[in-house]
């Protein structure tokens, strides 16, 4: 241990020493980090530390500024370059000192498998049987079907519900405030069993499934897949995580598009979560809804990745601003850990219920107040010809006006609506696509008006009532042309 | 005051601190596993993912580390000193606000060479820098081996090796700064 070592730092050329020696004498004031550090910054041309040292030398700003120009006009290339250059050859060089590769270990199947996730050819298939196992599978059949039907149908239908409704009957003379709590549409009736019974197993399957996903490193990879279609529709491949996000719950995708770059990809990615990406609540019942009739869900999904594709496309087009570049880091493939997954599904999960399960109850007491005074019955009464309009039964009305509270009670609605025999294959899968591509239900709606402000929201939701309904028509005429009930 | 007196032998220089604890700040290239390691000195649960930029903010804890208490903060990744994105402007802020009492520079093992210009420029700057190489277990698993002794040596600084995910060198890390705070004090 005797020969003490001197540790290696950083030496950059000569012109660059003298410089960085020069400004550390006109630096008075008095920093958090080493001087030669703030040297070095300011060379590299670092604004953020320029305004702080402008701020705090005063009238010595002007010398170190001189020395900057000075330095920097000996260079044809940035300083920012240089200086990163003879950094990094002092880190390769220790680094070659002291790591040991050895070639022959095994990273093959690990790099293969990742190649394959990214290459079109075999990328594509691998996601379709991921979506078809992770999404259709787990959260549509398992979470949406067998949870959902023993809690909503078992636990609450058999034993909360009529309980619920008895104690009112005996014990609460006002219709009104029966129908507040309870009845068909009550808080607890409607509000806390859709929270518990429909949005809890399907929403959390979902988280659970994504986390998986996400901890195994698959999103990127998606993201390198998809870059280039997601770039035909004004975003880039960064987009993948809030817009997959958006099949769990659009709220919590609407503010994952922080992470996006610019503003002009924040824009449209909040639209196309409002416009045509179901959330997992509302694809459960539309799953539902449409599996026994294959032709109304094949029909519904291309119409709904159609309108994705080219609303996309067409907003590309008119919102102006930049286009960034895609660079994102693919980290390694992994095995997702389940204390991890499990401790992320749960706070995930918490998040929701603290900021949306008052929006539910909120909804239920619109309903009522609504049903109370009559105005739904009046809005149900306008909405009757646009029914009509688009060949579905006048009843379908009351299932688009809740659709509004919740993108999933609309959906509810047609449900019902099928078992009663009312609706044909055709009138299935227009109900279904314009009831999706309609307005965001309302905890997404004050979402975006908080992200987004009162301007763009308006205006998305302006654009896309009218725009639902046109596709909801449209479709009707093509298939009655196609002769197709 | 009590509180204070009992924390006497953790403050490593003569600063008042506004908490009265000491700072921890964990920085790093995005996906390192800075997050995991914040879990792990903590106890607390800030969302862990496998990709970059799962943390956009800076998340606070306090945790135990020998007798000391420590306030523990963790950070968006940064590539360089030299900041580009916003959330990297938030890391470098805290750096150049907090004085914190260490700089837990954590890198992915397998990387080291692409991140070990980092590292440089936070010695650099003067900052007390312990260097955590994480992620070690994959790196063994690609056949790489790395001298941390030597390392530590060639930097000057204290280098330690971790699979935080799989809460390996933990003990280890916290051994470390303990003996590092104690050293500056002393």
């Amino acid at each position: 241990m005797s020969a003490v070592l001197q540790p290696e730092t950083v030496k950059y050329d000569e012109t660059i020493e003298k410089a960085i020696e020069d400004i550390i004498d006109s630096l008075k004031g008095g920093y958090n980090i080493s001087k030669r550090s703030i040297a070095v910054l300011l060379l590299q041309g670092d604004d953020e530390i320029k305004h702080m040292v402008s701020r705090l030398e005063g009238d010595g700003w002007q010398r170190i500024s001189d020395i900057l120009s000075e330095t920097q006009k000996t260079y044809n290339e940035p300083l920012s370059y240089i200086m990163a250059m003879e950094r990094q050859k002092l880190a390769w060089s220790i680094a070659d000192d002291i790591v040991e590769e050895d070639k022959a270990a095994d990273k093959s199947i690990n790099e293969r498998l990742s190649r394959l996730t990214m290459s079109p050819i075999t990328g594509i298939p691998i996601l379709l049987i991921v979506l078809y196992l992770g999404l259709y599978q787990f959260v549509g059949v398992f979470g949406a079907g067998v949870v959902v039907d023993f809690i909503e149908g078992t636990i609450f239908e058999q034993y909360i519900n009529p309980w619920i409704n008895g104690l009112l009957i005996q014990y609460v003379p006002w219709p009104a405030l029966r129908d507040l709590i309870g009845m068909d549409y009550g808080i607890i009736t409607l509000g806390l069993r859709y929270a518990v019974a429909i949005i809890l197993p399907i929403v959390g399957t979902f988280f659970f499934m994504f986390s998986i996903i996400e901890d195994s490193g698959y999103l990127p990879r998606i993201a390198m897949l998809l870059d280039r279609v997601f770039k035909k529709i004004g975003l880039n491949g960064r987009a993948v995580i809030p817009m997959t996000l958006g099949f769990g719950c659009d709220t919590m995708a609407t503010l994952v598009t922080r992470t996006l770059e610019t503003t002009r990809e924040r824009v449209i990615a909040t639209l196309l979560l409002a416009l045509a990406i179901p959330c997992s609540a509302q694809l459960g019942v539309v799953l539902g809804l449409l599996s026994g009739h294959t032709a109304a869900l094949v029909t519904w999904v291309v119409v709904v990745i159609g309108v994705l594709l080219l609303i996309g496309y067409l907003a590309a087009k008119v919102i102006p601003g930049e286009r960034p570049a895609f660079f994102m880091e693919v980290p390694p493939l992994r095995w997702p850990s389940l204390s991890n997954v499990w401790m992320k599904t749960y706070t995930r999960m918490q998040w929701y219920f603290i900021e949306v399960m008052p929006l539910f109850i909120l909804a239920s007491v619109i309903i009522w107040l609504g049903n109370l005074t009559g105005l739904f019955g009046l809005i149900i009464s306008w909405l009757e010809p646009l029914m009509h309009a688009l060949g579905l039964p006048s009843e379908a009305a009351e299932a688009f006006l809740f659709g509004f509270f919740r993108r999933d009670y609309g959906a509810g609605g047609l449900y019902d609506l099928q078992k009663a025999g009312l609706l044909n294959g055709r009138q299935l899968a227009v109900a279904a696509s314009t009831l999706t591509l309609f307005v965001p239900c309302i905890a997404q709606f004050s979402i975006m008006w908080k992200e987004r402000g009162a301007k763009t929201t308006l205006g998305i939701v302006a654009f896309i009532i009218p725009f639902a309904f046109a596709v909801g028509y449209v479709l009707n005429k093509i298939l009655i042309l196609l002769g197709v009930s | 005051m009590g509180k204070k007196a009992n924390n006497k032998n953790c403050h490593t220089s003569g600063n008042e601190r506004i908490a009265g604890l000491p700072k921890i700040a964990l920085v790093g290239t995005p996906n390192v596993g800075k997050s995991v390691i914040f879990n792990r000195l903590t106890g607390k649960y800030v969302t862990v993912s496998n990709y970059p930029g799962t943390t956009v903010e800076i998340s606070r804890g306090k945790g135990h580390i020998g007798h000391c208490e420590f306030e523990i903060m963790d950070t968006p990744g940064m590539y360089s000193l030299m900041p580009i994105t916003e959330e990297e402007r938030v890391a470098r802020r805290l750096l150049l606000e907090e004085k914190p009492d260490v700089v837990l520079h954590i890198v992915d093992a397998k990387n080291i060479k692409r991140m070990l210009p980092f590292t440089l420029q936070l010695i650099e700057a003067g900052l007390p820098v312990i260097l955590v190489l994480n992620v070690m277990d994959e790196a063994e698993r690609l056949g790489i081996k790395i001298d941390a002794y030597k390392l530590r040596q060639k930097l000057g600084i204290p280098v330690v090796v971790t699979s935080a995910a799989l809460n390996k060198g933990i003990k280890e890390l916290k051994q470390e700064v303990a003996d590092y705070v104690g050293s500056i004090a002393a």
